[in-house]
């Protein structure tokens, strides 16, 4: 059974290659095939992640692999390709087939009428075997695999649309922001492999408490850098926001709902190395929550509708990895897979929604869409509670756990920044729902009468995809932190967690627990109050109805307290600035440099001694005068110097 | 089978080739082409079947054929090969055929001239690779040069007249340098033994090195002298200058066969010469070449990023991606000088294959501006999409051979000392800067007027092309996918790394 393993990549490397090789011949039908593969390894993977969580051997609590041959099997040097599944492993699966097979679905309507759609799917399928070999991988090189190749598909498909400038420059950026994170984790892979002799991930874990303490944090940190790259956390977090120039599809699968969870998966996989480093966690929760509150607070102010989602993403992630440093690993998880569903979920809501108004991505020129495209509008609603932490849905529980985590942990900080991001999640998104579906239409009349709600290939994936964002929490997470996915996840982390000795105190709903739950619950009903005081609102059903007050938002955001706060918000806090400056501009200016040394000193140098050596013939020409006088005086000059050398050389070298 | 000289066919098969085009007329351009063709695909087959029959597990050198040449000197026409040159004569016998093959389009004018210098030019490269005789060696050494000489000053561009002979100038002052140290060391050979018989002879040579017998005073000296001709040829930093005028100037072909092999026989002289025959110099010495190695990587990186010109652009990314070779070689780790193997015959496939690839650009629009390209993603999809795929093979992703090769200089040099692989790591990110804003700018974005203005003449690749780069691209992917093929060759790796250990104290 172990070998159902490979085949869950495999069908879409399988369906890249030949969408790929198709493609040009059978530009309208080759993504067939790259949705049916998508599908086929979807249907895997659900085998295999059912397997391994209800205990079918082999597949089980311990994990259970498989080594197809040895890759790089040098002298002092060992990795093999070998695929390993435990519950971390099914949980990933999950969320990656199903969401990365409803993305395939809704791209058939969404690309239908893109000359490039052929490519598209090749991409995406693509990138599916990518991701799938890294979360499948036994062995860090290769993850690593699987984490540049995802970082290239990212490339291919953020500048999917090449002729335009913005999106080329932007996977570059990509590519490039990611590469720096992946410098640390190359250099964490041959730390591993220098002080512990083998990569197998098991292995490692096995052997790691044996490996001296400042190696343990060196680890601990460059395997750090790798995760702050892919999961866009500060200060590497400003590639994510370009990255929206790439089809929305791909927003939602890769740049929301799948990749950029690979750093999370990745300290989260290591919990044995970093619960060794218990310096490194603190660095760990404090870049999480950072990111949480920084990416959150621009999020305010964005105007673009994908712009403000991609900024929640960082947040977001930024919850997950301050859960990560606070111990609270099933917490992070959790929040992982549903994060997964109803960002996901948004992003393909916020894809209908620019489908429906003609490319539109400015949330100004939107208002009122709520009844023109009702289904877009209930799965987005729904999606927005959801990530703004009203209960029951998903959002609830799992951002809970990580609060409560944060709390009882005795991370008190973390829990507060934590409390007021909740907050301002839930503000940001009902101002995103407001612009965009309440109010008036502020719509390009042109536009206007085209409105349409998206065809069913697109609309059918909401609906579905809208499932898990209201249920996962009850159906996985509750009753709270003994839920399902905890007995799951017991066996990947109980070693860990006994072995940092903080045993988390239970949960305890008339307590400390139901207290914080309760705290969290009342900003998050008075974010939302504000949000739509100020932005709008229009739900039928209830009979709300509220004007929107652009007045009151210009006026608040004049004031002299908020103006910086406005301005830097606004401005993305100058992080973009600040590395153009530093490393386009300034780094230019060292690159010309160099290469103004390279051809004025070092070929300078060349070409002087050439000149010179040229000038001395010139010069020594004089020398064949034809006068045998002067031969014999040079005969004998030459005799001496020879002789002198030979006793100088035999004196010298034996 | 055992009696069929292979080593000495597959030398001189090309040799037979550019004598046979020597007596057919000039003006049948298309006979000459595909005799040349025909005559490098048979060398390219002897070569095949060199590296089956090879057994793998034995140590030392096999296939050796001797002969005597000048016996009172003790000069022997003297050929073998261990597992590194079995790959080292492969690589050259594919790039040769594949080089003829793309010479076809391009070369129009003296055709005869060009293919025979092309055809002697292969003599040399896989003479160097399989003497084991000192002086055979630097007689093929220098045979390469000669065609090369030709090669960019008759068929190159606008400055070949510069660029040749700066080039044939640098490298002769090394291996002029060369000479002087293979003469010393036979002299000392026979001073010890008193006679000439083996002076020359690589593996008598390398035994009387092994036994800790030449003299350290010596040892510095005959190693600097063939250091420098080999660190030329890498090129190493700061003698690397004469490359980029070299690349730019020089025909397509010419430049396949200059990053593909003419760089590799510097490495190749390290590891088999100046390394085993001169231990304790080249331990003396490893400190400052590592440091130079480090410099080459990030500084040929940097100089990299903005170069005007495609073709100057792949040459400094050269010099970058050779500084892992010798840097491999000179941190003295198993997994490092394997590495370094690698990445010769990885950096030979995707170098090659980049030049091929601007090549196909250059025929149709005459020129190598990085500026007056743009969006030939669109007017070249297939072109663009193979160029994208030796750029990422260029920028080390898993998968590809050349992510292999570096990994294991990598980890080798961070078994040595952690530091070299901090320092230099930062080739990963300045690699991909170079070469996506470059692929940036050629392909992706609006077409540029200058391509407009090209209309038709602007088509695709064509299936010759096509065919050119497809056994490249199929390597670099085997090998990154299985690098055992080439692993199980390099046992000699062990030899190596005992001759360099033995006579440390000695």
């Amino acid at each position: 059974m172990n070998a159902l393993l490979p085949l869950i990549p495999l069908l879409p490397l399988g369906g890249f290659l030949l969408t790929a090789l198709l493609g040009r011949r059978y530009p309208d039908d080759a993504h067939r095939i790259a949705v049916w593969a998508v599908v086929a390894s979807w249907l895997v993977a659900s085998l295999v992640a059912l397997m391994t969580l209800v205990h079918i051997a082999p597949f089980g609590p311990q994990g259970s692999g498989i080594t197809l041959w040895s890759w790089i099997p040098a002298i002092g040097f060992r990795a093999d390709m070998g695929l390993f599944a435990d519950p971390l492993t099914a949980c990933l699966l999950i969320v990656v087939t199903t969401i990365g097979m409803l993305v395939h679905v809704y791209s058939i309507g969404y690309m239908a009428h893109d000359p490039g759609r052929w490519r598209f799917f090749a991409y995406l399928n693509l990138f599916m075997f990518s991701m799938l070999l890294l979360v499948l991988a036994d062995n860090f090189l290769l993850v690593f695999a699987g984490w540049e190749l995802v970082g290239l598909c990212s490339y291919l498909l953020i500048g999917f649309w090449y002729p335009r400038r913005s999106a080329a420059v932007a996977a570059k950026k990509a590519f490039l922001v990611n590469r720096v994170g992946d410098m640390g984790f190359a250099l964490g892979i041959m730390a591993i492999w220098t002080q512990l002799g083998t990569l197998n991930m098991q292995s490692v874990f096995a052997k790691f408490g044996a490996v001296p303490h400042e190696w343990q944090i060196a680890i601990a940190v460059l395997l750090l850098c790798g995760a702050v790259g892919k999961s866009a956390q500060f200060p590497l977090h400003v590639w994510l926001p370009d990255a929206m120039e790439g089809p929305t599809p791909v927003s939602a699968l890769i740049h929301a709902a799948t990749m950029v969870n690979a750093g999370v998966y990745l300290v989260a996989r290591c919990n044995p190395i970093f619960g060794t480093a218990s310096e490194v966690m603190v660095v760990v929760a404090a870049i999480g929550i950072f990111t949480a509150i920084m990416a959150a607070s621009i999020a305010f102010t964005q105007t673009d509708i994908k712009r403000v989602l991609a900024y929640s993403t960082l947040s977001q992630l930024g919850y997950m990895f301050a859960a990560l440093g606070v111990g609270a690993w099933t917490a992070a998880i959790f929040h992982l897979m549903s994060h997964g569903f109803f960002k996901g979920l948004l992003f393909l809501d916020s894809g209908s929604v620019i489908h429906s108004v003609g490319g539109e991505q400015d949330m100004r020129k939107m208002g009122g869409l709520a009844r023109k495209i009702p289904t877009t509008y209930a799965t987005m609603l729904i999606g927005s509670i959801a990530i703004a932490g009203v209960p029951p849905l998903a959002g609830f529980f799992s951002k809970d756990e990580i609060l409560g985590g944060a709390f009882k942990n005795g991370f008190l900080w973390v829990w507060a920044i934590g409390f007021v991001v909740a907050g301002m999640t839930a503000f940001y998104m009902f101002r995103l729902m407001g612009m965009t579906f309440w109010g008036p239409s502020h719509v390009d009349p042109e536009v206007e009468h085209h409105i349409h709600e998206s065809p069913r290939s697109m609309t059918g994936p909401l609906i579905v995809l809208a499932v898990p964002a209201v249920l996962l929490g009850l159906a996985v997470g509750f009753p709270p932190e003994t839920g399902l996915l905890h007995q799951w996840l017991a066996p990947v982390f109980e070693h860990t967690i006994a072995a940092g000795g903080h045993a988390e105190a239970a949960y305890t709903f008339f307590g400390i627990d139901g207290a914080l739950a309760i705290a969290t619950t009342a900003l998050v009903a008075i974010a939302i109050v504000l949000a739509w005081r100020l932005f709008g609102v229009e739900i039928p059903v209830l009979g709300l109805r509220s004007q929107p007050r652009p007045d009151q938002v210009r006026a608040l955001s004049a004031r002299r307290a908020m103006a910086l706060l406005y301005r830097g918000s606004s401005n993305k806090w100058w992080f973009d600035d600040i590395n153009n400056k530093v490393f386009v501009e300034w780094g230019g200016k060292l690159a010309a440099a160099a290469f103004w040394f390279d051809r004025t000193v070092i070929d300078g140098t060349v070409n002087g001694i050439g000149t010179v050596t040229a000038g001395a013939g010139m010069a020594l020409r004089r020398v064949q005068t034809g006068r045998v006088q002067n031969y014999a005086l040079g005969i004998a000059l030459g005799l001496i110097v020879m002789a002198a050398g030979y006793l100088v050389i035999s004196v010298t070298v034996r | 089978m055992p009696t069929l000289p292979i080593l000495g066919l597959i030398t001189f098969v090309p040799l037979a080739g550019a004598v046979l085009i020597a007596v057919l007329p000039s003006k049948e351009q298309n006979l000459i082409r595909r005799t040349a063709l025909g005559t490098s695909l048979a060398a390219w087959v002897l070569s095949l079947l060199l590296l089956v029959t090879y057994s793998l597990g034995q140590a030392g050198f096999q296939f050796k054929e001797a002969a005597d040449w000048i016996p009172s000197f003790g000069i022997q026409f003297k050929l073998g090969v261990d597992g590194l040159s079995v790959l080292m004569v492969v690589l050259t016998t594919t790039l040769s055929w594949i080089s003829i093959l793309a010479s076809f389009g391009p070369i129009k004018v003296r055709v005869k001239e060009y293919m025979i210098s092309f055809l002697v030019l292969e003599v040399g490269m896989i003479g160097v690779f399989v003497a084991l005789d000192l002086f055979l060696f630097y007689i093929f050494w220098e045979l390469v040069l000669v065609p090369m000489y030709l090669i960019i000053g008759i068929w190159g561009g606008a400055n070949r007249i510069y660029a040749t002979t700066k080039f044939v100038l640098y490298t002769l002052v090394g291996s002029l340098l060369m000479l002087v140290a293979i003469l010393a060391t036979a002299f000392t050979y026979q001073a010890a033994n008193g006679s000439w018989a083996g002076a020359f002879d690589y593996e008598k040579l390398q035994a009387f090195a092994a036994a800790g017998s030449f003299g350290h005073n010596f040892q510095l000296l005959a190693f600097l002298a063939l250091f420098l001709a080999f660190a030329i040829k890498v090129p190493m930093f700061p003698f690397h200058t004469w490359l980029p005028d070299a690349h730019t100037e020089a025909p397509t072909a010419g430049s396949v066969i200059l990053a593909g092999v003419l760089l590799k026989l510097g490495a190749y002289g390290l590891i088999r010469f100046a390394v085993p025959l001169y231990p304790f110099a080249a331990h003396t010495f490893a400190g400052p070449i590592i440091v130079l190695s480090l410099i080459a990587i990030v500084y040929g990186a940097v100089v990299s990023i903005v170069q005007p010109d495609l073709k100057r652009l792949i040459a400094y990314s050269s010099v970058s991606h050779m500084g892992f070779v010798t840097l491999g070689i000179f941190v003295f780790t198993a997994t490092a000088l394997q590495g370094a193997i690698l990445q010769m015959l990885s950096h030979g496939l995707i170098t090659g294959g980049l030049f091929l690839l601007v090549g196909v650009v250059y025929e149709r629009t005459h020129d190598r501006s990085i500026a007056k390209m743009g969006g030939l993603a669109a007017t070249m999809p297939l072109w663009s999409t193979v160029f994208g795929f030796f750029i990422l093979a260029s920028i080390g992703l898993p998968g590809l051979s050349g992510f292999v090769g570096e990994f294991l200089v990598f980890v080798g040099s961070f078994a040595f000392a952690p530091v070299i692989a901090v320092s230099s790591i930062i080739v990963m990110v300045l690699a991909a800067t170079y070469l996506l804003w470059m692929f940036q700018r050629v392909a992706f974005g609006a077409v540029s007027d200058f391509l407009t203005g090209l209309g038709d003449h602007l088509t695709d690749m064509s299936r010759v092309e096509l065919l050119t780069l497809a056994p490249l691209a199929a390597l670099i992917v085997l090998f990154g996918l299985f690098p055992s093929l080439i692993l199980d060759f390099l046992s000699p790796v062990q030899t190596f790394l005992a001759a360099a250990g033995a006579a440390v104290g000695g």
